[in-house]
């Protein structure tokens, strides 16, 4: 019986050109359908007079922002930040709150106690089929209708003092010196681990009782109580800073373009030749030369066809240089397949490269071209980095300088004070929590606490029904049961998911805008309204949610695989 | 390798790799049409790779694979030929737990071959009874033991009337009790005449049923030979310790 | 391999378990309150707070200076906004067919287990004690106390004579849940003729000057309601052995929204009917001959053509000004087209898949009617939507237009293709990573400048596109959670027996993903619900912006200034109410499955 040869089978039916034929052609429909609305925005921005521009973030501003770093920014740009540090102080005080209250409603929620178990079942119950904004808005309602200040209140108070304006508590603030003690600290911090360590060590070598803990402890609390006095001892390192900062201003900005440039060349080929070494036509290597060839050939053509593709739709598919640009798309993508086909192809399937090392590669070059792009093309980005990482060493400068005096903690009790025209107003001076802050901080608190307990106790729950009777056979006591046990495998189960309730944190805090929480989007929302340049504005919050996002998953992610190798 | 008349599958220097990893070396071989192969050999020698490379559950990299006179390619068409024409049982039975029993075995008779749904089921009846539990075919695969498990999942792979039947492990998931009955359902489709590959640990079976038994090893045949030969007079050195291992 | 239920075989020798030694009050704190002394220190604490609580939440609510009234008088407001009286019956219909349509399904699906006069009489005596300890440490004028506490006392008592009275019948479970639910619910209804409110007078403004009945002008629609939801159990009961009513009840279902909202509440008066009638029986014709075709076997690669060139075409039409409707019935007569080789068989099937073709034909004539039609119920706003009408409208309808579009995406995302894979990825991260209200906030100040002027949207459906387009993207990191879940076996089985990629996600991997994410589904439901409150950020009226700004800013006719609180716990309640079923009904579901039939 012969086989009926047939190498090449017609397009319509080799699997592979239908596969990649049926991507392209949904992902050039959405690169359609994307580009005609951004083009019909533009039309329609045009036809108000405006046009897209970041200008408004070095444009001075004119309005108060409530809360934060300064209440009247200067520019944009300013009070987009101040906003964004709004947004992460509530973020971070609210993730640690939440995370303990959770942990104890979770454990509460087990707990064999009755009543302990009731509360928390109603408490999460509760809380957590209400939506966000009402309770939001709840606890704004219940502040607004707080006492007013009025002359009487006038003084100073030990514990807290609440009012329709906010709650003020005791605070501790970090004065200038701060810095030259922190610097202590995080001595004192690495020694503590040093000196852990060796206990550590002395007792697993003896088998004795090493205090270690005490040890640690003890080495911090003596690094602290040194650096509160010996802080002076870091003046020296102010102007090395402020000479630092001068280098990092001088860096010419083409300098900057050009190292980032080169970075983002060297991830693309590290990421690449991640896929060559895979190649493995071991008895002959120049199939392998061959074959990197082809595929950054093809790699090329296509990134160039992109360019190509970018220059149309730059100058609008109309005269001549438009259809120009338009005729060498459609040679480049041809050329490439071309080349892939006759040349790359068939090497490639000997060598055991998939479909899916194609296309990482020449998504990384074409991934490349753009960054490389938009790093060399677009001047400000190289600017600022450098003007960012100055201006931060030019914020250190002054705080190591040796005529800061002083403890570097400065207490604040709460207080009432006169200012400005008259008005009776919390002090300036100790930490006051505005109503905003106060509602918002109040109910995305409570709001994750109650998923958070939902999450510990399914953990908790996971674990121990298989676990505990093991743990139970050898004998441990219930609280070895858990300590050894079912908390350090519950961990693990639960951080995921607790990390995707501290990035639902994050992401709530925007809520804050219905009680005139001054955070970014609040801020933004303000921008737009004066500038019109909503796109721009948006543009701008995505950029930060997108990234907060991507660091608070990171560093989840980080402590998961963390835990993943300390427990095999 | 000569292609002889009634070869239905040739396999001709199939390679293939799993990343790093070669899985198979160069595999050449025939298969007659009515023939039973046995392929046995230690676990991680690439022979669960082999079979599922010839209904391309698998992609071979390299070398030829030719079923039935038609080629394994990029085609479309000769990709749904191959695969209706060859069915294939697995280890772990794979039934459709969302399904009962009848519509497991009808669904791809209706939707692939296009047969009429009563049809399709008198056909499923039938081979039920051939299979021997005709009275579950109102159940679902979780109310069933895994040897019935496994008689469905023949009895789906025949109800595509297939001319080749691969067998993978058949009945390595199976408890002891089980296994027989398996084996005895195999066993009758043996002699029914199917052309069957069959990797498995059951050496009995192999002896009894097999008309050709491939030993592989390192991804590649290490030897073949009519049963009594290979259990008797195996000539690799790679073989004899395998079968003193294992008998 | 699965565990099936477990149930006590009637065999010679099998027992049930014995009773449990009856406990004494005593006994059970001993075990459950003061067993170590730590628990008893937590008792003692838990004990305070439960006080606390108790005390500020009931001292709110009775605190004279709360302007409850503010919220009895508004109810209308806050439930329908600003629905014009003489379309008040739309809303009751539109309930009617909501609760016809439970009733048929409680029916048919047979839900309800049976509980014990043991349980029964448990929860009114739990009831009456909570009631008692209310009564009892709730900071209320006197009389109420007395009241509260007396009224716990007596229910508590009640219960546990019934519970003496029937002796071991108790223990029985042969009472019906449904019977207790209708009877609650007949309980309900029967206490709107009761149930007193005070009312200010319109002339003067005084508040509380008369009192009158809470459901004054509802209790006959609700009685109706009642009515209506027990015949339609008896014909649920009637039916459900006939086979295709589960079927026909999931598409009942599934067009509930659309009449309700388009075309009951909406009161659509549908301009283009003849028009519209014509051009779909032309589709239905042209298209079951080109799928009746296409449906053959031996057709082979030229029906591909064919139904590849009808998608170009129907593709080209949204360049070109061609009626809309056309543009939708060509692409889906393309899309069967395509599918038609994969899923049209031989025989039964054949004629099924056109059946199928038919009826999407069909219900498109049907919504783009009522899409391009005009409202009969005039308002101020264009569309009559508003309270907590709006709040279904946003939830029902996002979560139904994201079904698709996230199983779509689901599917991009696990798919092997890299590039389908990578938009997928980048679409749902991008949506996840930003929070919701920016997206709203786009749907305002971004999304009407992408169109050409001419084109405009109410607001509501912008908001409800946006909200469907961040749905699909949860959604669909469910769906993909269920699609991992389902064994690769799954998929190479199916491979080996011939199915094609279509009809392995169809029959295959899609049946078993999306059963093992019904929980999580729902959850998707009650999130969505929750979410809609958000609308009130960007100037929807739904139930939260009018309790915010709406009432407690009335001051004519009557005085309800900075009733903002009560009104918050009002709508707080309201949505608790609603969200808290939903997740009954999800655990309750969850624990069906894993009995179910794996």
């Amino acid at each position: 019986m012969a086989i009926a040869q047939q190498q090449r089978p017609p397009i319509w039916r080799n699997a592979t050109v239908l596969k990649w034929g049926a991507q392209i052609a949904v992902f050039v429909g959405l690169v359609f359908l994307f580009v005609t609305l951004g083009a019909q925005s533009l039309d329609n921005f045009a036809q108000r007079g405006l046009s897209y521009s970041y200008r408004f973030l070095s444009d001075p501003t004119g309005f108060v922002v409530r809360e934060g770093i300064a209440f009247q920014p200067d520019t944009g740009a300013r009070a987009l930040y101040v906003g964004l540090v709004n947004t992460l102080r509530i973020t971070i005080s609210g993730i640690i709150v939440a995370t303990i209250l959770g942990t104890i409603i979770g454990v509460a929620r087990l707990s064999h106690n009755w009543i302990v178990n009731k509360i928390a079942t109603v408490y999460i119950e509760v809380i957590r089929n209400i939506p966000l904004l009402v309770q939001i808005i709840f606890w704004g309602a219940i502040i607004q209708q707080l006492k007013a200040l009025t002359d009487d209140h006038i003084g100073s108070y030990t514990f807290w003092f609440t009012s329709a304006k906010g709650i003020t508590i005791p605070w501790l603030f970090p004065t200038a010196t701060f810095y030259q003690w922190l610097v202590w600290v995080i001595i004192g911090a690495i020694a503590t681990r040093y000196v852990y360590r060796w206990r550590m060590r002395v007792k697993e070598a003896t088998g004795n009782e090493t205090y270690a803990l005490s040890w640690a402890f003890g080495t911090f609390f003596l690094f602290g109580l040194i650096g509160w006095f010996a802080y002076p001892l870091w003046s020296w390192l102010g102007p090395i800073l402020g000479w630092i900062g001068d280098v990092i201003g001088s860096i010419p900005a083409l300098a900057v373009r050009l190292v980032l440039l080169g970075l983002v060349i060297a991830g693309v080929g590290a990421f690449a030749s991640r896929f060559f070494s895979n190649l493995r036509a071991g008895d002959n290597p120049q199939l392998n030369n061959s074959v990197i060839f082809g595929m950054f050939a093809v790699a090329l053509v296509l990134a160039l066809a992109v360019f190509g593709g970018f220059l149309a739709i730059a100058g609008g598919i109309e005269g001549a240089g438009g259809w120009l640009a338009f005729a060498l798309i459609v040679a480049g993508v041809a050329f490439a397949l071309k080349l892939l086909i006759d040349y790359v192809a068939p090497r490639t399937l000997v060598s055991g490269l998939v479909d899916d090392d194609y296309f990482r590669v020449i998504f990384a070059v074409l991934l490349g071209v753009v960054f490389s792009g938009l790093f060399f093309g677009v001047d400000v980005i190289g600017e600022t980095i450098v003007k960012l990482f100055s201006a931060f060493f030019h914020f250190l400068e002054p705080k190591f300088d040796g005529s800061n005096t002083g403890a570097p903690f400065r207490y604040a009790p709460p207080a009432v004070e006169v200012r400005g025209a008259g008005f009776v107003q919390l002090s300036s001076e100790s930490l006051v929590i505005t109503p905003g802050f106060f509602a918002l901080w109040i109910a995305v608190t409570l709001y994750t606490a109650s998923f958070i307990a939902e999450i510990v106790r399914g953990g908790i729950l996971a674990v121990s029904r298989g676990q505990s009777e093991a743990g139970n056979a050898l004998g441990l006591s219930r609280f070895q049961l858990y300590r050894f046990i079912v908390l350090p495998q519950a961990f693990r189960i639960v951080l995921p998911p607790i990390g995707n309730q501290y990035l639902n944190l994050f992401k709530n805090t925007s809520l804050g805008i219905a009680v005139a929480f001054s955070d970014i989007v609040q801020v933004g929302q303000t921008l737009y309204n004066q500038t019109g340049q909503t796109v721009p504005v948006v543009s701008l919050w995505m950029a930060f949610y997108l990234s907060g996002s991507l660091i608070l998953s990171s560093i989840v992610n980080f402590a998961n695989r963390r835990l993943k190798l300390v427990e095999r | 390798m000569a292609i002889g008349e009634n070869d239905i599958i040739v396999c001709e220097g199939v390679k293939k790799w799993f990343g790093d990893f070669q899985a198979l070396t160069g595999v050449t071989t025939n298969v007659k049409e009515r023939e039973v192969v046995v392929v046995i050999g230690p676990s991680g020698s690439g022979k669960s790779t082999f079979i599922r490379c010839i209904n391309r559950l698998e992609q071979h990299q390299e070398g030829v694979i030719a079923v039935d006179g038609v080629e394994m390619t990029n085609d479309l068409r000769n990709i749904e030929q191959i695969r209706s024409e060859v069915g294939m049982v697995f280890q772990q039975f794979n039934l459709f737990p969302h399904l009962t029993i009848l519509d497991n075995i009808t669904l791809a008779p209706i939707w692939v071959r296009k047969r009429p749904k009563d049809e399709a089921e008198e056909l499923a009846m039938g081979l039920l009874q051939r299979v021997g539990i005709p009275e579950q075919a109102n159940k679902y695969p979780g109310q069933l033991s895994g040897g019935q498990q496994q008689r469905v999942a023949i009895a789906r792979a025949l109800a595509m009337e297939p001319k080749i039947m691969l067998f993978d492990e058949p009945t390595s998931a199976l408890d002891p009790e089980m296994i027989k009955e398996v084996l005895d359902v195999m066993k009758e489709l043996a002699e029914s005449g199917m052309t069957m590959v069959v990797v498995t640990h059951e050496m009995g079976f192999a002896r009894e049923v097999a008309d050709r038994v491939l030993f592989f090893d390192y991804g590649t045949i290490v030897e073949e030979g009519t049963p009594e030969h290979f259990f008797t007079n195996p000539q690799h050195d790679r073989t004899k310790l395998f079968l003193s291992q294992i008998l | 391999m699965a565990e099936s239920k477990i149930v006590l075989p009637d065999l010679p020798g099998a027992e049930y378990a014995p009773e449990p030694p009856p406990q004494g009050p005593v006994v059970w704190m001993k075990e459950n309150l003061f067993s170590t002394p730590f628990s008893v220190i937590l008792t003692i604490i838990g004990g305070l707070i439960a006080v606390v609580s108790l005390r500020g939440i009931f001292g709110f609510v009775a605190n004279p200076e709360r302007i409850w009234q503010a919220v009895t008088t508004n109810l209308r407001l806050l439930m329908v906004q600003a629905y014009p009286d003489q379309h008040m019956w739309r809303v009751w219909v539109s309930i009617g067919v909501v609760v016809v349509l439970t009733a048929l399904s409680l029916a048919a699906w047979r839900v309800g287990g049976r509980t014990s006069g043991r349980k029964l009489t448990g929860n009114v005596m739990a009831l009456g004690g909570l009631l008692a300890i209310i009564g009892l440490v709730a900071d209320f004028p006197f009389e109420m106390n007395v009241t509260w506490a007396g009224i716990g006392l007596a229910l508590a008592g009640l219960g546990y004579m019934i519970r003496r009275m029937m002796g071991e019948r108790a223990k029985a479970e042969n009472i019906p849940v449904l019977a207790v639910a209708g009877g609650l619910l007949i309980g309900l209804v029967a206490s709107l003729w009761v149930l007193q409110v005070p009312v200010p007078d319109p002339d003067s403004g005084i508040r509380a000057a008369t009192t009158e009945l809470l459901a004054n002008t509802t209790r006959i629609p609700w009685l109706l309601l009642l009515i209506t939801g027990f015949v339609a159990y008896g014909i649920g009961i009637a039916i459900r052995d006939w086979k295709p009513s589960r079927p026909l009840l999931v598409a009942g279902w599934a067009l509930s929204y659309p009449v309700i909202f388009l075309h009951i509440l909406r009161g659509t008066r549908m301009n283009n009917l003849s028009e519209y009638l014509l051009i779909g029986l032309a589709f239905l014709v042209a298209g079951a001959a080109i799928i009746y075709a296409l449906v053959n076997l031996d057709i082979g690669e030229s029906g591909r053509l064919i139904s590849g060139i009808l998608l170009i075409a129907a593709l080209v039409t949204w360049a070109t000004p061609v009626l809309i409707i056309i543009r939708l019935l060509l692409l889906i007569l393309a899309v069967f087209a395509l599918a038609a080789p994969t899923f049209g068989g031989s025989g039964g099937s054949k004629y099924r898949y056109m059946g199928i073709y038919a009826g999407t034909v069909v219900v498109m004539v049907y919504l783009m009617l009522l899409a391009t039609g005009t409202s009969a119920v005039q308002t101020q706003s264009a569309v009559p939507f508003g309270g907590f009408m709006i709040t279904w409208l946003l939830a029902i309808g996002a979560v139904a237009l994201s079904f698709p579009i996230g199983v779509v995406l689901a599917l991009a995302r696990t798919s092997s293709l890299p590039l389908f894979r990578v938009m997928a990825t980048v679409y749902i991260e991008l949506v996840r990573g930003v929070p919701l209200i920016t997206w709203l906030l786009m749907s305002v100040v971004v999304f009407p400048f992408l169109f050409p002027e001419g084109v405009e949207f109410e607001d509501v459906v912008k908001v409800l596109l946006f909200f469907t387009f961040f749905s699909a993207a949860y959604l669909a990191e469910n769906v993909r959670g269920g699609l991992q879940a389902v064994s690769k076996g799954q998929a190479e089985a199916s491979n080996a027996l011939g199915m094609s990629t279509m009809q392995r996600t169809a029959f295959i991997t899609l049946p078993q993903a999306l059963r093992a994410v019904i929980p999580a589904l729902v959850g998707q439901v009650i999130a969505t619900f929750k979410d809609t409150s958000l609308v009130a950020i960007v100037g929807l009226f739904d139930i939260l912006l009018i309790a915010k700004n709406v009432v407690p800013n009335q001051s004519q006719p009557f005085n309800f200034l900075g009733s903002i609180k009560e009104n918050l716990v009002v709508v707080a309640l309201v949505y608790w109410i609603f969200t808290f079923i939903f997740s009954r009904v999800s655990q309750r579901i969850e624990r069906n499955l894993g009995v179910g039939e794996r």
